[in-house]
């Protein structure tokens, strides 16, 4: 009577187990990736002073060229519109007039569907519009030149630009 | 200058950040005040030169639209994320097409990108 009664008690412990055992076997692990743009400021840039009268970014220049990454969860749902600096966003008191040049290329890529991005944008005056028809990751780099009008050196101070980065959804 | 303007950039130079939104394609639903509608977005700010965020509504030709909310502008603090929800008027909403979050940067603090992300009302 008292082995059986051991015998069932064991048959029910170990069955307790083993469905513990089964459920976490079976617990599951869930994710979700929404299609989303993400807009990665990978460097700030820094203006350099070749000349009194000028500002680049340009490395030979002294200076650093802000790179952008875009990073598409999902093909052809993004338009990317990268907009190089026209005006400063704060400096000394400037009395001459300054004159803004820039460009927006592509600076990598993680597919190569992605290779054809520059030779298919569409540029209208500072701003260059991407189609992102391919998921993954995009960087571009943007430079800046600014000179300071008919030469004159630029006053003392901290200058700041604006690049702006744009992804809209299609 | 050269070393001011060096100095000032060189703080933000070589560091990833970024502005995240979803959903891409938005839904307008029903609210719960009548001849009201809404929409939600979801914000991860992980941008350490940004604490505040701006939302706008535009129609397909890139009219702004009126809208409420309870963060128009809104704080939101380095890798804190945050749900918003956004409300129409019954005749906006019909015209709402895009809704976008801009990133607001302190004056001369040196940062040089801006980024805005615009999420779409597909019909």
């Amino acid at each position: 009577m008292a082995k059986r009664t051991i015998g069932y008690f064991l048959a029910i412990v170990g069955a307790v187990f083993a469905s513990q055992a089964l459920a976490n076997e079976d617990a599951p692990i869930t994710g979700t990736v929404e299609s989303k743009c993400v807009i990665f400021t990978e460097t700030q840039g820094v203006y350099g002073t070749p000349l009194a009268s000028r500002l680049s970014t340009a490395a030979a220049d002294g200076g650093v060229q802000p790179i952008i990454r875009y990073d598409v969860a999902l093909a052809d749902a993004f338009k990317g519109k990268i907009t190089f600096p026209s005006e400063f966003s704060s400096s000394p008191s400037l009395t001459d007039t300054q004159t803004f040049t820039g460009n927006v290329e592509v600076h990598s890529v993680s597919d190569v569907g992605m290779a054809d991005y520059d030779t298919n944008k569409i540029t209208f005056n500072n701003t260059h519009e991407y189609d992102l028809t391919v998921a993954g990751t995009t960087k571009f780099k943007i430079s800046s030149q600014v000179d300071y009008g008919n030469s004159k050196p630029f006053p003392a101070g901290t200058y700041t630009t604006l690049v702006n980065a744009e992804c809209i959804a299609k | 200058m050269r070393i001011v303007i060096l100095a000032a950039a060189l703080l933000f130079s070589f560091s990833a950040a970024a502005h995240e939104m979803t959903p891409a394609y938005l839904k307008i639903t029903p609210s719960e005040v009548t001849d009201v509608y809404a929409t939600e977005i979801s914000m991860l700010n992980r941008r350490s030169d940004v604490d505040y965020y701006q939302i706008s509504v535009f129609d397909g030709e890139w009219n702004r639209l009126p809208f409420a909310s309870f963060q128009r502008l809104f704080k939101l603090p380095y890798s804190k994320r945050k749900s918003i929800k956004i409300y129409f008027q019954k005749e906006v909403a019909n015209k709402v097409v895009y809704v976008c979050t801009k990133s607001k940067l302190y004056k001369g603090a040196g940062t040089f990108v801006s980024s805005r992300i615009c999420s779409k009302v597909k019909r």
